[in-house]
């Protein structure tokens, strides 16, 4: 392009060639080149270079929806019809406005204070005293037990003497039932039995003892027939005889209900007796009632009901002993279990179910 | 197969209708067993016991409707999202894109307990009635070791004590502690706010050991749902003696490692600032006024810059003087609350190095004294011309002041439970203290006395009087004739106080049996009048009460009860004997000890 002619030029032609046309040429060069490409880069703004691309996004009409736009009839007929004016219902539509409105403006409170702030515990949570949308729901205490049981005036770290000896007494008899609960109770089941090893041919050959007895119940019945059908012969009545019988049951009628009435005499003469006794009874079945019912409060108070596979098991209390007393603050020799402490509470308040101790991984 | 078999359209009844296995809950609600764990916490469901286990009795029950409950809670969703946030962050690590990973645990979903707090505590007031087991585990997981094995991170032990400290401060603020009991196990204290007693039990400055037996993730989820409890308790708390909440503390006194001065200092430097910005509204200063501006604009860093200004004189030894003597002004207080206040007013207290200094430091302010210890940040030193008691706990002190009296820490907490200044001799050091009382038994209605809270009575009853015992004298040697006289007085003044009552109780009695009487024979009420009952003299209700036995109410009123009530009378009763009999064992057990004592 930018060749020097080779042939010769003469006139105009030479003249022409003297001319530095190198600028146009670069133009035409440049211009040809970005109708090529498709126009220069950097005049163009950046909206044009990049778009988003949403040919993916764009979702995909899946058929069920499809399903959906169409409406059915049972539910055209259904929708509210514009025309037709509903009547309007005396307590439903009160008590459904009423209760709507304020749950919308928590909402936008909740909103609102979220945005505010993000650490917790830096807002008023009870200064609202609106208490329609918190319902107070009443919830059964699940327990009667205190959160924080207060331990017996002998468990002080400097106690008197007398209420130490008590704290201490009832330690030591805790310790004592379990070692007697162990050593009375029932062995356990041992894992392997020592006995003779059993030949093969024996395990299959079961005692013959059992046939026998078998045999000897199918004969019985037989015996017992046989003597059913000597007794069933009886003899003619006569008509005397029957005549007696007659008479005998008359007589035996009349005794039975002089004997009925005599009966009847004796035990309304004996009525406060009778009284005395049914209110004894009584007595006795309510005394009955109230030992079982301070027994299960004293029970309540003692522990949580069974709720899962483990007993609960109290943790043993903390007292000194006699030899530690010191008297001093400083040389206590205090519990440091007391995460153990509270989380034997925890179960003892029926919050979480008994477990028993985990493994270390 | 159950053991009665149902028709498969047939609706459940009874126990089996009620009650859920949790197997069944956890799939019902299709989380993990552990998520239902901690929702089950949060929301403050527990297991219950059926009166009939249908599925045998090695199972957990929960009540349906408790279930239906936790079904319609927003925390479950979050639990999913969470769940499926973990599951996320596990696929990036195993395809080995850390970045991604990354960026993902940055934006893990968290949620807040807020709204729980407010649903199962509707009003304050229940917050407050169920915050023992709340202030007991905070002050536990203060003093706990961080372990990253049981999860227990450093950032919650600091926030606990953070809490604990705050709460702490408060009371000693307000002067609401009631009583104090060291048992081996800890530190009982009871607090009384706004009619509301709270028990709380804090661990002895011991290396805490960590069992096996302990579920550190059921712990922890409680401790989770009570910090948030007790700082919203806490921010109202302060909010209702007018202080700023999310206290600005001393950053000195904070890295000395003592809060609760610091939290002290910033009540006092706050409520100077209230009393400034009074000031403020009628002279106009200038000074002040660009105080209160700053204050209303709320900017972080100039506030904290301007609270710190406050808090700057304070540093000055009579600072806590100070304090007490504003917290004296406010004149809404009740009767108890007065005199915890001025239990220890105008005395000043030193701790020595080995005295334990947390508990000590929380109460004394409490009860309106002035306290100071050996170490850093410190208001005053040891020789301070002022200190009129130094608590020690040691065998023998080495250099004493003469102006100042030596006690072992007990002192203060038997002093703080009678409410008296006891005698200082018998707690002097290296002598073994009289025995520590609980001030959580009712003596009178335990029917034993110990000895030393006869004692102690006695000395209550001479401090009413405005009957000081002698100086120089103490209850020890009780055998001097003109203690003897004191006592003699006391015991009849008390005598016949209990006379008095003993008078009223009977007539108030004789009338209620009159008045029934009157009622089995058919007199109608107001035509017998009251005037009848009024005038019958004294010596006559004494007379029927010698005729009457005390203990047992007349068969005819038992007759009259109703069963309900008669069975509780019994149930009384029994319990009565119990304790008359145990009370009877005592006596026999301390008899046998003076008489093994004496041989």
């Amino acid at each position: 392009m930018g060749k020097a002619a080779k042939s010769s030029r003469k006139g105009k032609k030479a003249w022409r060639a003297n001319i530095p046309t190198d600028d146009i040429d670069e133009y035409i060069e440049k211009s040809t080149k970005d109708a090529l490409t498709g126009g220069s880069l950097t005049s163009l703004p950046s909206d044009s270079l990049f778009y988003v691309d949403k040919s993916t996004d764009i979702s995909v009409k899946k058929k069920i929806e499809k399903h959906r736009e169409k409406v059915l009839h049972c539910e055209s007929t259904l929708q509210k019809n514009p025309f037709v004016v509903s009547v309007p219902s005396s307590i439903l539509n009160k008590s459904k406005k009423k209760r709507k409105v304020p749950k919308i403006v928590v909402e936008s409170k909740d909103d609102s204070k979220d945005e505010k702030d993000n650490v917790s515990g830096m807002v008023d949570l009870w200064e609202a005293k609106d208490e329609d949308n918190v319902k107070p729901t009443k919830k059964p205490k699940p327990s009667i037990i205190p959160a924080v049981e207060i331990e017996a005036p002998g468990c002080s770290f400097n106690p008197s003497f007398e209420a130490h000896q008590d704290a201490l007494a009832s330690a030591v008899a805790e310790e004592m039932q379990k070692i007697y609960k162990n050593e009375l109770g029932p062995q356990p089941v041992p894992l392997t039995v020592s006995s003779e090893v059993v030949d093969e041919e024996s395990l299959y050959i079961l005692p013959d003892h059992d046939t026998e007895d078998d045999a000897m119940d199918e004969e019985n019945p037989e015996n017992s027939d046989t003597a059913a059908d000597r007794f069933s012969k009886t003899k003619r009545v006569t008509r005397v005889e029957l005549n007696r019988r007659i008479r005998r049951r008359e007589r035996q009628k009349v005794e039975s209900e002089a004997k009925k009435i005599e009966k009847l005499s004796k035990e309304i003469d004996s009525l406060p007796d009778i009284i005395e006794e049914i209110a004894k009874d009584d007595e006795e079945k309510q005394k009955k009632h109230l030992r079982r019912a301070v027994a299960k409060e004293e029970r309540r108070k003692l522990g949580p009901p069974r709720l899962g596979r483990n007993k609960f098991e109290p943790a043993p209390s903390q007292v000194l002993l006699s030899e530690e007393i010191t008297g001093s603050l400083r040389k206590l020799k205090g519990c440091c279990t007391l995460t153990r402490d509270r989380f034997k509470s925890l179960e003892k308040r029926g919050l979480i179910v008994p477990g028993t101790k985990r493994k270390r991984k | 197969m159950p053991k009665h078999y149902r028709p498969p359209g047939k609706k459940k009844e009874g126990n089996a209708a009620k009650y859920m296995t949790r197997t069944k809950a956890v799939k019902y609600l299709q989380v993990s067993l552990q998520d239902f764990r901690r929702l089950c916490v949060l929301k403050g469901v527990f297991p219950r016991e059926p009166k009939k286990k249908f599925e045998g009795n090695h199972k957990t029950y929960y009540h349906v409707k408790d279930i239906m409950f936790l079904a319609h809670e927003p925390l479950l969703e979050k639990f999913r999202e969470m769940r499926a946030h973990g599951h996320k962050v596990n696929k990036a690590l195993a395809k080995k894109n850390k970045e991604r990973a990354e960026r993902l645990k940055a934006a893990r979903p968290t949620y807040k307990l807020d709204r729980l707090v407010r649903e199962r505590y509707p009003s304050f007031i229940d917050a407050l009635r169920d915050l023992d087991d709340c202030l007991s585990m905070v002050h536990l997981f203060a003093t706990l070791p961080a372990v990253e094995r049981e999860k227990i991170e450093v950032s919650r032990i600091h926030n606990c004590r953070r809490l604990s400290h705050e709460w702490q401060a408060y009371i000693s603020r307000t002067h609401s502690l009631r009583k104090v009991f060291i048992a081996v196990k800890g530190i009982y204290y009871q607090a009384e706010v706004q009619g509301q007693k709270i028990t709380w039990l804090t661990p002895h400055a011991l290396q805490q050991v960590l069992t096996d037996e302990v579920d550190f993730n059921v712990m922890l989820t409680f401790l989770e749902f009570y910090e948030t409890l007790l700082a919203f308790v806490n921010f109202r708390l302060y909010h209702s003696i007018n202080v700023k909440y999310p206290p600005i503390l001393d950053p000195q006194l904070e890295a000395l490692a003592e809060d609760l001065y610091a939290l002290f200092r910033y009540f006092s430097a706050s409520s100077r600032a209230q009393v400034l910005e009074n000031q403020d509204l009628s002279p106009s200063q200038p000074e002040n006024a660009d105080l209160g501006s700053v204050g209303t604009e709320g900017d972080e860093s100039d506030l904290r810059l301007a609270q710190l200004q406050l808090q700057l004189p304070t540093n000055t030894p009579g600072a806590l003087m100070q304090l007490v003597e504003k917290a004296g002004v406010e004149d809404t207080d009740d009767d108890e609350t007065r005199e915890c206040k001025s239990l220890f007013k105008n005395l000043k207290f030193f701790l020595s190095r080995e005295v334990q200094r947390e508990s000590l430091l929380f109460i004394i302010p409490a009860f309106g004294g002035v306290v100071s210890w050996e170490g850093g940040g410190a208001p005053f030193k040891e020789t301070d011309e002022g200190i009129t008691h130094q608590i020690v706990d040691r065998p023998s002190q080495g250099h004493m002041f003469l102006s100042r009296e030596y006690v072992q820490p007990q002192w203060v907490f038997d002093c703080v439970n009678a409410r008296i200044l006891l005698p200082t001799d018998i707690y002097a050091v290296g002598r073994v203290p009289p025995p520590h009382l609980s001030p959580f038994v009712d003596n009178e209605a335990e029917g034993y006395v110990p000895e030393y809270a006869e004692k102690i009575k006695r000395l209550q009853a001479a401090a009413r009087k405005e009957l000081m015992p002698m100086p120089g004298l103490d209850i020890e040697d009780i055998e001097d004739p003109q203690n003897i006289l004191v006592a003699g007085v006391i015991s009849r003044t008390e005598a016949n106080e209990a006379a008095e009552e003993q008078r009223k109780i009977s007539m108030l009695q004789n009338q209620y049996h009159d008045e029934l009487n009157m009622e089995v024979q058919g007199v109608p009420y107001s035509a017998s009048g009251v005037h009848r009952t009024m005038q019958i003299p004294v010596e006559d209700t004494e007379s029927k009460k010698e005729t009457l036995p005390d203990s047992e109410l007349p068969v005819n009123e038992e007759i009259m009860m109703s069963n309900k009530k008669r069975k509780l009378y019994k149930a009384m009763k029994m319990g009565e004997d119990k304790k008359k009999n145990a009370n009877k064992l005592l006596e026999k057990r301390k008899k046998m000890a003076e008489a093994k004592k004496s041989a």
